[in-house]
């Protein structure tokens, strides 16, 4: 499903060069259920981001089901983003004006799906992530766990092959961070997605079916 | 997505009123000085006196005369010694005197020969009451206008240069420049104004039309202190008025689209940037640089578009204000359809040019960034 080939990132900033990727190697295939475990600053999010088409390797080659992404213009990586994966992130990123069903709906507007037809589904997939009675509420009128719910269900709207989750328990209490995790799982049972999760939590990272362990921008195992 | 451009636009109503506002002066300014130039335009091809081949004459004047209260009033009259000799050049067929007085701020009392209404084109006039006084009487034929502000009928008498004048004739309502104006037998104007004779202007028609420019030449050699102008002359004189107008228009026009424009510039960039990390998630989960260029363009098009329409509909109310309360009922500015549909294009058009810079900010907006730094 994916596959990185000695990827390096280096972002400059006020002259200052910073080595995000040092040369990361690795291959996830379809179907598997991964847990990237890393201290701070180890360059697990830039390594998350690049597999997710939001970002590009300063150098190196990056495959998403064999097709060379890391030379695609913003165009083609926004059409990967919408159709191949589901990103999930730490801070929830939900957009402060629309309520739940508008944010789950807006990966299937932004493709060009009419307002029925997206709400009709995003009700449908916020009611698999338990939620199919708060689809009116606004973001700030949810529980942190119930914002992620929402994130979630905005990754699955248009049925991705692959969920990117990059601390998606980072701002969660432990119940509700567990509850997300179990989720998660479930979906990789039910639906047999390649699920990839970003995480500071040992124990979370176990229940995951491979760790793969990142330090100083490089893969260590 | 206009839904989606619509929420936004409703969600930040402080920034799309004051976006609005921009717009909406500048189209008002566009449209109530384009109303004041398609009027005056209007007045002037329905003025009657721009009959065929005359010759207009009158005591020189400088602009400089023609400007301050009383305008063109101030202007000399021709002594009635100049009348009699211009009356005795050779290919003249007819030279008729006219007296013109300034009456109430708005309106002209003229003074002219009755059986020679034709050379104003004035001879088809229909009258609401009365009719057209003759030579030798002494009375006056109202436009509609100083009729309705003196409040006075046919047989009722009013007041010129304190002498009582009777009222014989009221026009219809809609005869044009004719709506402003008094007229009376040259005579009785001579006798009211004490001119012994003179006038304010005298039109000329030649023999023969080829003897127009002789005429006016010969004028303008024999008596220094006369300017004749003919037809050709009139005209390129009031298109000079107009053409005067139309610039003043089109500049107030273009400052305050330019305003508009740096407005909307900075309250749709400003946006942007408040947006950033909304942008930034659109992106992330998909969008195309054309569906975010779109929808900032969206909204930029739904505030033209309603914020120009009321623009022109309160025009209406401006032009209708000016019209009737400043102006005391004389229409002279007009809302022409061409200028109502054309000034909400303009709206429009502005608006999108101006929001190509603050969509294209957003169409550049990196989501890993926009999401991280917010």
């Amino acid at each position: 499903m994916f596959e990185l080939q000695d990827v390096c990132k280096v972002y400059e900033m006020k002259g200052v060069e910073t080595h995000a990727l040092r040369g990361a190697t690795l291959e996830i295939r379809k179907g598997e259920y991964v847990a990237i475990l890393g201290p701070s600053g180890s360059g697990k999010s830039t390594l998350m981001h690049i597999m997710g088409c939001l970002d590009t390797p300063t150098k190196g080659g990056v495959f998403v089901e064999g097709r060379k992404v890391s030379e695609m213009n913003d165009d083609e990586l926004a059409r990967i983003r919408r159709e191949k994966i589901g990103f999930v992130f730490q801070a929830y990123n939900l957009i402060p004006g629309l309520t739940a069903i508008e944010n789950v709906a807006l990966p299937l507007r932004l493709g060009g799906h009419g307002r029925g037809e997206s709400q009709r589904k995003a009700k449908e997939v916020l009611r698999k992530v338990g939620l199919g009675e708060r689809t009116t509420h606004k973001p700030n009128e949810l529980s942190g766990g119930e914002q992620q719910r929402v994130a979630i269900a905005r990754s699955l709207i248009n049925d991705p092959d692959a969920i990117l989750a990059d601390e998606p328990t980072g701002n969660l209490d432990t119940k509700s961070g567990k509850e997300i995790f179990e989720l998660l799982e479930n979906l990789h049972k039910k639906t047999g997605k390649t699920i990839i999760v970003v995480t500071h939590d040992i124990n979370l990272a176990k229940r995951a079916h491979r760790e793969i362990r990142i330090m100083d921008g490089k893969i260590v195992n | 997505m206009l839904d989606l451009a619509l929420k936004d636009l409703k969600e930040h109503k402080v920034r799309t009123i004051l976006t609005a506002l921009g717009i909406f002066i500048a189209i008002t300014a566009i449209v109530s000085l384009g109303s004041i130039s398609a009027g005056v335009n209007e007045l002037i091809a329905s003025s009657g006196i721009l009959g065929s081949d005359y010759v207009f004459v009158m005591k020189s004047f400088e602009i400089s005369e023609m400007i301050g209260p009383g305008g063109a009033y101030q202007i000399e009259d021709i002594e009635a010694d100049t009348l009699e000799e211009l009356k005795s050049l050779s290919g003249v067929d007819r030279v008729v005197p006219i007296i013109a007085r300034q009456f109430g701020g708005f309106f002209e009392v003229d003074g002219l020969d009755m059986d020679n209404v034709d050379m104003f084109g004035a001879e088809n006039l229909e009258f609401k009451e009365g009719g057209w006084p003759e030579n030798e009487d002494r009375g006056a034929a109202l436009g509609f206008l100083p009729a309705s502000m003196l409040d006075v009928v046919v047989g009722d008498y009013i007041t010129l240069n304190k002498k009582e004048v009777e009222v014989m004739g009221i026009f219809e309502e809609g005869s044009g420049a004719y709506d402003l104006v008094i007229l009376m037998p040259y005579d009785y104007a001579d006798e009211i104004y004490e001119t012994e004779g003179g006038a304010t202007q005298i039109i000329i028609e030649p023999e023969d039309v080829t003897l127009v420019e002789e005429i006016k030449q010969t004028i303008e050699d024999e008596h220094d202190d006369l300017d004749a102008m003919t037809m050709e002359d009139a005209l390129s004189m009031m298109e000079e008025v107009t053409g005067t107008l139309n610039i003043m228009t089109f500049g107030i026009g273009f400052i305050a689209s330019i305003v508009a424009a740096i407005g909307i510039i900075i309250t749709m960039y400003t946006s942007v940037l408040e947006r950033r990390r909304q942008l930034g998630i659109m992106k992330a989960v998909g969008a195309l640089r054309r569906t975010i260029l779109i929808q900032i363009l969206q909204e930029g098009l739904l505030l033209s578009v309603a914020s120009s329409v009321l623009a022109v509909g309160i025009s209406f109310f401006f032009v209708d204000l000016l019209n009737n309360v400043l102006l005391g009922g004389i229409n002279l500015a007009v809302i022409t359809p061409v200028l109502a549909i054309g000034a909400v294009a303009y709206g429009v058009l502005l608006t999108v040019i101006s929001s190509l810079y603050p969509a294209w900010i957003a169409v550049k907006t990196d989501p890993i960034k926009a999401i991280r730094e917010g």
